[in-house]
């Protein structure tokens, strides 16, 4: 130790000292040398405060000190005990630019860090939101919110909108249902992909490149899974309906002949009850239309709920539908059923009037184009005649 | 454009009639597809949309490209689609009469996307802007009308006379 280091430590300890104590960086600091390393660097007695100022204690240091240490440091001579001091040295000279650089870093980084802790406890909220639709499986509630990130991010909408095009099948133009790719590279829904070889060739649709093997449609799974987390409700709302077309074609009830006799309005309750309510089969035994009022299905807006769907999905087909005569299916079958179509209620409420509402005003802006349209050609016509 | 109000009362009226083979919601469900996208971006010089309630029965106009005899003349296209349609092509024929060498004295034009080489990525919008192309384009070796066809080959220029004068006469 020289004089001149003895006359300078009590003020720069002291000053240390309080900078130290001001803030809990003491343990940071142990935690980033090793103590071999402290002991050398306090023999050394001029290493500590070096120390200290490379792991970012010292915020704001006036560059006059660090001028004069480094002179001192020189003077010295003492060579370091390890590269890893030297290294600590290069740094401190470093730092009369780094230092104001560093503490940004640090703001920064807190700042970072607090979008992330929003979004877990987005995720923490997440599901509690969807208690409703606890069926939701593990990767459907990820994906929900691992999109609500996206949009509290503010993902601009324009990207997504190119996503969903690049990410829509070019047969049935809605977001790929379990895509499948062709050799030559293009994405279809499994199915529609399938129905497409089945009915128009083995070519690609998009390319007319002749597929291979029609017949191995294997889903591309990371194609998938990434539209599964992009859009999340598309890909269950493609599920609903994929149950629904599925209770379109097992209903039950269409074989008796009585029903089918009676009103239609009656005949949609009495589905509805029949797939909802276990007991039609204990009943149906002695199927009477006067029984069916008497059912004591809790889930009453259900029944109307699914009335409505069902107008609305099978629509126009609907009367011959319902004189088709089909097998009966398993009570398990019904069961079964039963349990999907209370999962896809909630789900389905929405989707109903969302797109109900969309189909006709595409339908209502399509009709006013061709009258604009028609009238113009009635328009040039009548100039001409008059010219 | 003033028979299209009857033709909806009629296919309005027909509808109830429909057999339902099991595409049917996947076809309606493309068709209102391209229906909405056909709204928010309709191809140049042209427009479709179902004539009436029957979504499966569409009328469609082409404004003739400007730089052909057809320029200015307005053409319509009854479209008619098939119940599995994406997997068949549509039924497309002229409601206006044209001259031209792939269109026949009624209407049925010869297309080869809308016969052999459909595809089931093909929508109405790309259909429609295939038929444009035939008006700049005519395939006179494929060909539904040999005699324009031949005349076509032989004196282009009194084929555009001609053709001109069809669509004052017949599409204006």
């Amino acid at each position: 130790m020289s004089k001149e280091e003895e006359m300078r430590s009590p003020q720069g300890r002291n000053s240390l000292r309080v900078q130290a104590g001001g803030t809990e960086t003491v343990g940071n600091e142990e935690a980033l040398f090793s103590p071999g390393f402290r002991s050398v660097a306090v023999m050394a007695g001029w290493d500590e405060e070096t120390l200290l100022i490379a792991s970012l204690i010292v915020d704001d240091t006036p560059d006059r000190q660090f001028k004069q240490r480094r002179r001192t440091d020189s003077g010295l001579k003492t060579p370091p005990s390890s590269s890893r001091s030297g290294k600590r040295r290069r740094d401190m000279r470093r730092i009369p630019n780094d230092v104001p650089a560093i503490v940004l870093e640090l703001s920064e980084d807190q700042a970072e860090r607090k979008p992330d802790s929003h979004a877990d406890m987005k995720e923490k909220t997440g599901p509690s939101n969807k208690v409703v639709e606890e069926h939701k499986g593990v990767v459907e509630s990820k994906a929900a919110s691992s999109a609500s990130t996206l949009q509290s991010q503010g993902l601009p909408l324009p990207s997504m909108d190119r996503l969903r095009e690049e990410l829509s099948c070019a047969i049935c133009l809605e977001i790929c249902f379990e895509p499948s790719t062709t050799p030559c590279g293009h994405s279809f829904c499994r199915k529609c992909l399938k129905s497409a070889a089945d009915k128009c060739g083995k070519r690609c649709p998009k390319c007319r490149q002749i597929i291979s093997n029609g017949r191995s449609c294997s889903v591309n799974t990371v194609l998938w899974n990434t539209i599964q987390l992009l859009f999340p409700h598309e890909v269950e709302s493609r599920k609903a309906a994929k149950a629904e077309k599925i209770v379109a074609t097992e209903e039950p009830e269409c074989n008796l002949p009585e029903m089918a006799a009676s009103n239609s309005n009656r005949r949609r309750s009495l589905r509805a009850a029949a797939i909802i309510g276990r007991e039609l089969y204990e009943r149906r035994a002695t199927p009477s239309i006067h029984e069916v009022p008497q059912f004591h299905v809790p889930e009453r807006g259900e029944i109307t709920n699914y009335r409505r769907r069902s107008r609305r999905s099978v629509g126009v087909p609907d009367r011959d539908l319902h004189e088709r005569r089909r097998p009966i299916p398993s009570q398990d079958e019904d069961a079964a059923l039963a349990l999907r179509l209370q999962r896809e209620e909630f789900m389905e409420a929405f989707r109903e009037t969302r797109e109900n509402s969309r189909t006709s005003t595409s339908l209502s802006t399509a009709r006013a184009n061709l009258r604009a349209l028609a009238s113009r050609a009635i328009n040039i016509r009548v100039r001409n005649q008059t010219t | 454009m003033l028979s299209a109000g009857s033709n909806t009362a009629i296919n309005s009226s027909s509808e109830g009639s429909w057999v339902s083979p099991t595409s049917v919601p996947a076809s309606r469900k493309r068709i209102q597809r391209e229906m909405s996208e056909l709204n928010v971006d309709p191809p140049p010089y042209c427009s479709a949309g179902p004539k009436g309630d029957n979504l499966y029965n569409w009328i469609a106009t082409i404004i003739g490209p400007p730089g052909t005899p057809y320029e200015q003349g307005i053409f319509f296209l009854d479209i008619n689609f098939p119940f599995d349609y994406p997997f068949q092509p549509p039924k497309v024929s002229f409601k206006t009469r044209i001259y031209h060498c792939n269109v026949d004295d009624t209407g049925n034009l010869s297309l080869d996307i809308l016969e052999g080489s459909w595809s089931p990525a093909l929508t109405i919008a790309k259909v429609l802007l295939a038929i444009q192309s035939i008006f700049t384009n005519p395939n006179p070796y494929k060909s539904q009308m040999p005699g324009i066809a031949h005349l076509y080959l032989s004196d282009k220029a009194k084929h555009d006379e001609v053709a001109a004068q069809w669509t004052l006469r017949f599409a204006r």
